[in-house]
């Protein structure tokens, strides 16, 4: 996981002078002490910003806290996992946060791969490519989905609403409809980021070695044939990497949902993220909120942790 | 031949329906905050008019400016850069250069905090910074934004400092400099185009973040991404207005990201290469 830093690097100490003399090792001292005072600031920020945060997390997650009724607040042990586990919305937000990851995920591998592959092959525009790529990842998902929500699905105003008539569709209602909203949102996260997974792949696919490409070709294989032999398997390495990231992301998405559907229409396109923040700062009940956060992280931690195994595998 | 004629057709009809794709609702965003009020709601819809930059004057200096919403995004990116920068550089410094003990653990730890799903950080953050006052504070909000910034900054910065020699900071060390000298003189500057490239995705990384500023805005902390929901409301949304203030919260980014365009892949990936990863 972490190779160069675990392969231990030639340390000033030990290039500076013999070892095991005094002076090395009143050298390495002095290299640990400063060491320290560089290392220090950055830690301790991150500490106060993740790690007690998260101890603070799992303190509310185990207490009832109502912002609306504070007088009732107090620990509680368990109950709200109790509770949570028999929430069907819990379970509801759960499966729609699985769907909406599975299918962005691999919507945006699928595509960026086979986008990245026609790319290489192509001898000119290239460069647009990779320059039209960068547009929609730089922006602001908020703003992404402000857009989309108005100006791309907004009934009868927005231009893709505009098509859909014109392709005889008829108008339909782009974000009301349960069915329609979810799909809307997929397609706005696989908008704004199969370009990620695109230049990621189009990079890795630029730095495989040409001949063994050569030595296929004169061997005759086909193109099916080179891209399942030959591609896919170098290629394995870099399209995990993929996955692991957005998958990540996705799970954590909040900002485009948010302004696209707000979670809705009802539920329908709430994502356990979003029913933990309308819990906490709608419904202002943070003590259920921190538990379904929690939740939240133990899901993002078992998945992440069959995709590391799945990437070690081989 | 014709089936290799096909085959080019096809190539770049696929490819000119994706980069259209891709380009299309910037460039209508575009479009559409040059329109009247008329044009913007015209059925069907204008791709030809008479451009205006009324919608601009209007959300820049008529009544409910957003020029304060954006000069708060501007405080809040650029706040939590200078801080991020002034602890990372360090930190990454020693991560790849050296002996630290536990120093696998630390690179690990780093790590492992961008795994925190941002709503788990932002709860327990809303009821600290309620009790302290720091609502709806600069220094609330960009010391939260170090959750995510930080980890990244650092592995970023990591990978550039692992590409320099170790021969310059010998010489320097012979010659008798101290270890602060040294950094600062000598290593700093051979970095140095791996710290714009860091400064650049931090800002954009603060500028382009939601939630936290969604629980912690208030007066005075109102980043443009949070502002533009002025502008749509449950009885009428202000098209035109609402596109203008599209265009200005995409404008630096996509300046950013056009300028550091050779080293996105790696701002994007950064970390993943050897971990996890994060947006």
């Amino acid at each position: 996981m972490t190779k160069s830093l675990a392969a231990e690097p030639a340390g000033l100490g030990r290039v500076m002078s013999p070892s095991g003399t005094d002076y090395s090792r009143a050298l390495a001292v002095r290299e640990r002490r400063f060491a320290t005072a560089l290392l220090a600031p950055a830690f301790l920020a991150l500490m106060a910003t993740t790690t007690f945060p998260l101890l603070y997390l799992i303190w509310t997650s185990v207490h009832r806290m109502d912002l609306a009724m504070p007088f009732a607040d107090g620990f509680v042990g368990f109950d709200n996992y109790r509770e949570l586990l028999q929430d069907s919305r819990f379970w509801a937000s759960l499966a729609v946060s699985l769907i909406y990851t599975g299918t962005t995920v691999v919507l945006q591998v699928v595509i960026g791969l086979a986008l990245a592959l026609l790319v290489m092959g192509m001898k000119r525009g290239q460069g647009l490519f990779r320059s039209i790529a960068i547009l929609p990842v730089v922006l602001s998902p908020a703003v992404v989905g402000m857009v989309w929500r108005t100006f791309m699905l907004a009934p009868e105003f927005g231009i893709v609403d505009y098509f859909a008539i014109m392709a005889g569709l008829g108008s339909q209602n782009w974000l009301g409809d349960p069915t329609l909203a979810l799909v809307s949102v997929v397609v706005i996260h696989t908008w704004q980021w199969t370009p990620f997974a695109f230049m990621v792949l189009l990079a890795s696919l630029a730095a495989l070695p040409d001949d063994i490409y050569e030595a296929a070709r004169i061997d005759r294989a086909s193109a099916w044939q080179r891209f399942k032999r030959i591609t896919l398997p170098l290629l394995r390495p870099a399209i995990v990497m993929v996955i692991i990231m957005r998958t990540m992301v996705a799970l954590t998405a909040f900002a485009a949902i948010f302004t696209v559907t707000g979670g809705g229409p009802g539920t329908a396109t709430e994502i356990l993220n979003l029913y933990a923040y309308r819990k906490s700062f709608t419904e202002l009940s943070i003590g259920y909120g921190s538990a379904l956060a929690v939740a939240l992280l133990i899901v993002t931690v078992l998945i992440s942790a069959v995709l590391f195994a799945v990437r070690r595998a081989r | 031949m014709i089936g290799k004629r096909f085959r080019i057709a096809a190539v770049i009809g696929i490819s000119l329906v994706f980069l259209l794709a891709w380009v299309f609702p910037i460039v209508w965003s575009v479009m559409n905050s040059l329109k009247t009020e008329q044009d913007v709601l015209a059925y069907p819809p204008k791709f030809l008019f008479a451009p205006t930059l009324a919608a601009y004057r209007d959300v820049l200096f008529g009544s409910g400016s957003i020029l304060p919403n954006l000069l708060s995004s501007f405080i809040i990116s650029i706040g939590t850069t200078i801080v991020t920068m002034i602890m990372a550089v360090p930190a990454a410094y020693a991560l790849a250069r050296l002996r630290v003990p536990g120093k696998r653990f630390a690179g690990f730890y780093v790590l492992a905090t961008q795994m925190l799903p941002p709503v788990g950080i932002i709860i327990p953050y809303f009821l600290i910074l309620r009790n302290i006052g720091w609502m709806d504070t600069y220094q609330g909000i960009i010391l939260i934004y170090l959750s995510f910034s930080l980890p990244f900054a650092i592995w970023l910065l990591v990978s550039y400092f692992e590409d320099i020699p170790f021969e310059m900071e010998e010489a320097a060390y012979i010659d008798g400099a101290s270890r602060w000298k040294t950094l600062w003189r000598i290593i700093i500057p051979q970095v140095r185009g791996g710290i714009a490239v860091t400064v650049v995705f931090v800002f954009l990384n603060a500028w382009n973040e939601f939630l936290f500023a969604v629980v912690l805005s208030g007066n005075t902390v109102r980043p443009v991404t949070i502002a533009m929901f002025n502008f749509v409301s449950v009885e009428q949304t202000l098209w035109t207005k609402l596109a203008a203030v599209s265009v200005l919260a995409m404008l630096p980014v996509i300046v950013l990201g056009i300028v550091a365009q050779k080293h996105i892949v790696k701002g994007l990936t950064v970390g993943a290469v050897k971990g996890g990863g994060r947006r």
